[in-house]
Order: C-alpha cells, then sequence, then structure tokens
C-alpha cells in the first residue's frame, strides 16, 4: 500500500521541499510507506546540480521582478521552471521494492508521463540521450531526482497549460532551440483540468510500479502516519 | 541482475570485495540499473575515516543523483580516478573497472554483518 497526497493550491518551492525532506526521513526511518505527491508550484526556476548559470536567461533580480523564485535544487538535472498549469510529481518511494527494479527508475517515470499523454490521446516518445517526454510540439515532461538511502527526492513536472512563461526565460534542461509542448498545445478546448492530468498520472504510476495508491483527495484530512510526519508535535 | 557469488553486499546496494586486508567498494548492477547511464561521481579523499553507513561518494546521471554509503567504518586507502572522466565504466562494468574506492576496515569482523549474494538477491523485487 502507498499514498497518494493532492494539492489544490499552488505551493511556494520551499514548501513542496519541505514536504518532501519531512515524508523522506520519515520513509527512510520507516515510519510511512511509499507517498507520492502531486501538487502545482508557484513560479520558481530550479538548477539541478548540473545546472548551469548560463542557461539562465534573465538575472535573479529579473526573475524576482517578475515574481518567479529562483532555487539551486540538490535533484539531478540542468535547469527547469515551474508554476501554476503544471502537475509536478514527486515520488517518496524507496526504490528496489514493488517491482520497481525491472526497467529502472528513470524509464518508469518517463512511462508514466507517456502513458499519462496517451489517456488523453496525445503520442508521446523518449528521445535517444534526452530523457523527458517529447510530443509533435517539444518536451511535455521534465525529470530530475535524487535518491538517497534509496529513497527517492524530487521527480517530474508535466505541462498541462500553455504560457508556461517562465521557460522562455530559460534553456531548459540545457537543451537549446527545443520547444516547451502543454495537452493545451496540443488539445486546444479538450484539455482536461490540471485535477483529471494529476489522477490519470496516478493512475498510470499505479501500473509502471506496481504499487496501489490509497488516494487522499484535496483538502481530506490525512491519515495519521502522514500527518504525525508531516506536522511533528 | 547479475549478483556475483563472491561479493558482499549492503542493503544500500553497494558492493565489498575483501582483498587482503583492505576492501574494494563499489554499486551494484541494480544501482547502476536504476541511476542510468552515469556522467559525474565525486570520489572521497585518500586518508579519510568515515562510518559505516556514512555517504562517502555521489555518483550523478543526466537526470539522477545518488549518494554512495560507506559498506562499514574504515579509512580510504584508494580512489578509481578513472571515473572522474569515464563515469559509463560503473554502467559497463559495475563489478569490475567500474569499483568506486578502497577501504582498510577498522575493524573487519564488521564485514560478517555484510550480505552474501543469495541473501542480497533475496532482498530484491522480483522480476515484473
Amino acid at each position: 500500500m502507498a499514498f497518494a497526497l493532492f494539492f489544490p493550491d499552488p505551493l511556494p518551492y520551499v514548501e513542496g521541499l519541505r514536504l518532501q525532506e519531512a515524508l523522506h526521513a520519515a520513509r527512510v526511518a520507516d515510519r510511512i510507506p511509499d507517498t507520492v505527491l502531486f501538487l502545482q508550484h508557484c513560479p520558481v526556476i530550479t538548477l539541478g546540480r548540473r545546472g548551469r548559470s548560463n542557461h539562465l536567461l534573465a538575472r535573479e533580480d529579473q526573475l524576482r521582478a517578475r515574481g518567479i523564485d529562483l532555487f539551486e535544487a540538490s535533484r539531478g538535472g540542468d535547469v527547469t521552471y515551474h508554476g501554476p498549469g503544471q502537475v509536478v510529481m514527486y515520488p517518496i518511494i524507496r526504490l528496489g521494492q514493488g517491482g520497481s527494479g525491472s526497467h529502472g527508475y528513470l524509464h518508469n517515470l518517463e512511462e508514466v508521463a507517456i502513458g499519462t499523454c496517451a489517456a488523453f490521446g496525445v503520442e508521446a516518445w523518449r528521445r535517444e540521450g534526452k530523457n523527458g517526454a517529447w510530443t509533435a510540439a517539444g518536451k511535455i515532461a521534465a525529470i530530475g531526482f535524487k535518491i538517497q538511502r534509496w529513497v527517492t527526492l524530487h521527480g517530474m513536472s508535466f505541462n498541462v497549460e500553455a504560457g508556461l512563461g517562465g521557460f522562455e526565460l530559460i534553456v531548459p534542461c540545457g537543451l537549446a532551440g527545443e520547444p516547451v509542448a502543454s495537452l493545451r498545445s496540443l488539445l486546444g478546448e479538450a484539455t482536461p483540468s490540471i485535477v483529471q492530468v494529476a489522477g490519470a498520472m496516478a493512475d498510470r504510476f499505479e501500473a509502471v510500479t506496481g504499487r496501489v495508491l490509497e488516494r487522499i483527495p484535496c483538502g481530506d484530512p490525512l491519515p495519521d502516519v502522514l500527518a504525525a510526519a508531516l506536522n511533528p508535535a | 541482475m547479475d549478483t556475483p557469488r563472491n561479493l558482499k553486499y549492503t542493503n544500500s546496494h553497494e558492493w565489498v570485495r575483501v582483498e587482503g586486508k583492505q576492501v574494494v567498494v563499489g554499486i551494484t548492477d541494480f544501482a547502476q540499473d536504476q541511476l542510468s547511464d552515469l556522467t559525474y561521481v565525486e570520489l572521497p579523499t585518500v586518508g579519510d575515516s568515515f562510518s559505516g553507513q556514512e555517504e562517502v561518494a555521489v555518483v550523478e546521471s543526466v537526470k539522477a543523483a545518488s549518494d554512495v554509503y560507506a559498506p562499514i567504518s574504515g579509512t580510504i586507502t584508494a580512489v578509481n580516478n578513472g571515473l572522474l572522466d569515464r563515469p559509463e565504466l560503473i554502467n559497463t562494468d559495475p563489478y569490475g573497472e567500474g569499483w568506486l574506492f578502497k577501504m582498510l576496515p577498522d575493524d573487519a569482523t564488521e564485514l560478517e554483518s555484510l550480505m552474501d549474494a543469495d541473501q542480497y538477491d533475496q532482498s530484491m523485487p522480483d522480476e515484473e
């Protein structure tokens, strides 16, 4: 059994980090089962461990003037943008359990993105040497994660709405000249809601990783073990 | 997954080979597979001492970063500097040319607490 937590309102990046770190510590100590967060972030640009600031096309003060925060994250990968209109999935799971060992974690995250696209009739694929999920309109999902004590942190972001303007301020993932896609840019009027997309991602996550997620909808009380992990007395 | 019989294993997916008084340490086939193509390695300094399960090294792929832990307490006696230019050796030969570092154990009896190949295999998930 594993939990999936859904958050209704965009969270500041630091709050997302706090939730992840609290759950990670609890998962390492076996106080909670695997838990997957589904949320949106307030506008933020994050640099991965290999992220180079020359992939940033604006100065930090210019970003802040536009209401965009800047963080150096401990995850792998290069620079990316998060903001409202994008579903971020942070699995806090122990690798090497529940069948996640067969293809590798990166492959599994890509599979979740490709399957989520398929659920809404969008074809997506991998590109050799370029991680993530790609569509006819460009890259729709970006991946960057960290494994600590063999429990994962960070994860994947999936673009739903167009006009994720922060991408114009960076060279996403350090890939120059590669367009950023969203479900909106591919489906227009038929674009599903953020809640629908998060639900589809949870479905695919279950299928790909062999876990069953007990879903805690937005605003519902947390199971005791999660409440204890997130709000220590 | 390939699990050589003559090695010892940790539950954080390091392998250990006893070589005289020293041990050679690397990450397992499972570990390299989870991380995909490795692009960067951060190694400890010869002479540094670590306690068991302390973070010793970092391995990174294009999209992932993972810590590597000391399987037992001891002092670093050698590091595989060849990985700095060719981290992909960890993917292609995790139990051979992809070794990470050597340690002189503080207490060789600590090795007895590590898993053998059968125990390590049993700790892993069934293939789907």
